[in-house]
């Protein structure tokens, strides 16, 4: 049996991660990388060299083209817009994370693709690394008892780029890094954050920066759980890896802890002028990818909804605001 | 020699006693409301068993107070008043007046007061502090701990209550926590405010836990998680500092020196054993002391300062406090709740 081609267009490599997602729609049977657009267009350029695929100085003519699906991996602050161009042009839109950097564009995303019958899927690729999804396996079996707190961290290096630039990033590490956590655990507990009291740092691990680059969360969870989650850029140019991914669970029978990217080289390299760690973990990039084409192909709903990055969002900001109040605050989902 | 006299016998009194024993002391007796309990201590460790406090301050150059934490103020008043330089065991006190109260004999006294916060002597902590002295890191300006362990004493009917009895051990916070608030200080400075989450008001029994926000002076951020809430015989320890320029970490899962596989007799499995030997004069309690008798001897400012061990009992006491409010709690203007 022949399986539909599914007709994939990317929009912006301006998120590094669009590369990955490119090499791995690419590799993919039954998937067509139709296109670039990006607004940069030295990059879209070299970026569909790259992949093997056309360029689109327009994106109106790569939105023509009939895809099925879009990726949209552009700054932050420009997700809203370029989900606006592809609604109704094509069945599905893979958004990068965080959704938007406010809860008015975070709305107006899910409204128009509602209105239109697109599929707007958001990338949180960490649900489909296998260490957390042993461990959501873990706490659904009851292994744990009753559970009482969360401990988290998602730990980074200072990105540079856009990343540092307000206007299109809409924050530093508080908005970068908490939106993949926050979405972890909304998943595997099935529980919303209720309120939030953060230390946000700016500047502070890296003096001049201009940005937050250090977050602490103190969260509480509509189950009662309790938790923390540190979102700083707190890994040195000089550390062996990007950041890490971790979450330690207490309940009453134990705790479970999670290291998301533990599985990794030691690798000393002259070249590199310092020890790495390479990972050979399961790619969740990967497992992301194949879900959004498995969408497209069985016609079904999106796995991790506009709704859960907009619910992911709200957390960020609210910590953002109890940073400025000093104090704790309500997450506001309306 | 330095005359030692011991005030309390219980566990931490006898990692303190084997401590003295390779140091140039004379241990000269021991006190303690359980008469028995003194006896037993004399017996093991040398020394006579005094039935007065007041006569063994007089008879000693450095009293070492190893009473359960409420039972603190009385000894140190005693011995500051006797003018007996001592070695208090952390925390400082339960309550915030009465070490304020301890602190301020102390200083009218002019007596020394050394508070054996031993954090600060582990060698691998201390490894970091001087890193960081060594601007190895930069400026420091996260910290990140943890010190888990499952609920003390349990089935030691004793200990099990004392701990369980959070109006005279504080809880998870002031017993282990301090450990940690303390360690922060040193590195990050004077804390600004706290925020902490935790079972310590859940009314859970035989368990305790909390995550602790700091904000330090200088803009500084600390993460604290102390935990009683291990599963039996789990015991968690993890230091991370990053500075401007660099990060320090230690896992006390980090592999071990000495690992050693052996067959077991009769299943067809093994059994694991793994060590991290330190030399006797790197034995943290023995360093500890070491230095404390060398403050004595020469005058000099110890590791920890009255000022140190009575702020950790503040910030320790206003997490606690914020847990119970579920606000965040200024430490400049923090007052503790009357009891």
């Amino acid at each position: 049996m022949t399986q539909e081609t599914i007709r994939i267009g990317m929009m912006s490599f301006a998120h590094m991660h669009a590369a990955s997602y490119a090499a791995h729609l690419r590799q993919m049977d039954g998937v067509e990388l139709v296109g670039v657009w990006d607004a940069d267009a030295t990059r879209g350029q070299a970026m569909a060299d790259r992949f093997g695929t056309a360029f689109f100085a327009d994106n109106e003519t790569l939105l023509a083209e009939g895809l099925d699906g879009v990726v949209i991996c552009s700054e932050n602050v420009h997700h809203r817009e370029h989900v606006e161009w592809a609604a109704g042009r094509t069945r599905a839109i893979l958004c990068e994370k965080p959704i938007a950097t406010t809860r008015e564009d975070a709305q107006a995303m899910i409204d128009v693709c509602a209105a239109t019958e697109t599929r707007l899927q958001i990338a949180f690729p960490v649900r489909f690394s296998p260490s957390v999804q042993r461990l959501k396996a873990i706490i659904e079996a009851g292994k744990l008892g009753r559970l009482f707190s969360a401990k988290c961290t998602n730990h980074g290096s200072m990105p540079g780029g856009w990343f540092i630039d307000r206007e299109l990033s809409g924050g530093g590490a508080v908005i970068d890094h908490t939106v993949h956590v926050i979405d972890l655990l909304r998943w595997m507990l099935g529980a919303e954050v209720t309120e939030v009291y953060a230390e946000v740092g700016d500047s502070l691990l890296h003096p001049g920066l201009g940005i937050d680059d250090a977050g602490l969360l103190s969260f509480r969870m509509d189950n009662g759980l309790y938790g923390t989650l540190d979102t700083s850029w707190s890994r040195p140019a000089s550390y062996p890896t990007w950041g890490d991914v971790k979450l330690e669970i207490l309940g009453e029978e134990g705790i479970a802890m999670v290291d998301a990217f533990a599985q990794h080289l030691r690798v000393s390299s002259d070249a590199a002028g310092k020890t790495r760690w390479l990972y050979w973990g399961g790619d969740m990039d990967r497992g992301l990818v194949q879900d959004f084409v498995a969408m497209i192909r069985e016609d079904r709903a999106p796995s991790i909804t506009g709704e859960d990055g907009l619910a992911a969002l709200a957390v960020a900001l609210a910590a953002y605001r109890s940073a400025v109040q000093g104090e704790v605050v309500g997450v506001e989902m309306e | 020699m330095t005359r030692i006299g011991m005030i309390g016998t219980g566990a931490i009194a006898r990692v303190h006693l084997d401590g003295w024993r390779s140091l140039p002391v004379e241990i000269v007796g021991h006190y303690d409301i359980d008469r028995d309990a003194a006896r037993r201590a004399s017996d093991a460790y040398g020394g006579a068993v005094y039935d007065d406090l007041d006569a063994l301050l007089a008879d000693v150059d450095l009293v070492d107070i190893c009473t359960p934490t409420a039972a603190h103020k009385e000894c140190v008043l005693a011995a500051a008043a006797a003018g007996t330089p001592m070695i208090c065991e952390k925390p400082l006190a339960r309550h915030l007046d009465d070490a304020q109260a301890m602190v301020a004999a102390c200083e009218e006294a002019r007596v020394p007061l050394y508070v054996a916060h031993v954090v600060r002597f582990f060698p691998e902590y201390a490894r970091a502090k001087a890193a960081i002295d060594d601007g190895e890191i930069g400026r420091p300006a996260m910290i990140r701990t943890v010190r888990a362990g499952s609920f003390p004493g349990a089935g030691r009917e004793f200990n099990s209550a004392f701990y369980a009895d959070f109006e005279k051990s504080g809880g998870v916070i002031l017993d282990v926590g301090i450990h940690d608030i303390d360690y922060a200080r040193w590195c990050c400075g004077e804390v600004e405010r706290v925020f902490a989450r935790g079972l310590s008001f859940a009314d859970i029994p035989e368990r305790d836990h909390a995550l602790i926000s700091l904000r330090f002076t200088d803009g500084g951020i600390g993460h604290i998680d102390c935990s009683w809430a291990n599963p039996p015989g789990l015991w968690r320890t993890r230091l991370e500092i990053a500075g401007d320029r660099g990060l320090i970490e230690w896992d006390g899962a980090d592999p071990a020196p000495v690992t050693v596989f052996l067959r077991d007799e009769d299943d067809p499995t093994y059994h694991e054993e793994r060590y991290s030997p330190l030399a006797t004069e790197d034995n943290p309690y023995r360093a500890e002391l070491a230095h404390f008798l060398h403050c004595l001897e020469t005058g000099a400012t110890p590791r920890v300062t009255p000022h140190d061990a009575l702020m950790a009992v503040k910030v320790s006491l206003a997490a606690m406090e914020s847990v119970r409010t579920g606000q965040p709690i200024e430490i400049a203007t923090f007052q503790e709740a009357s009891a």
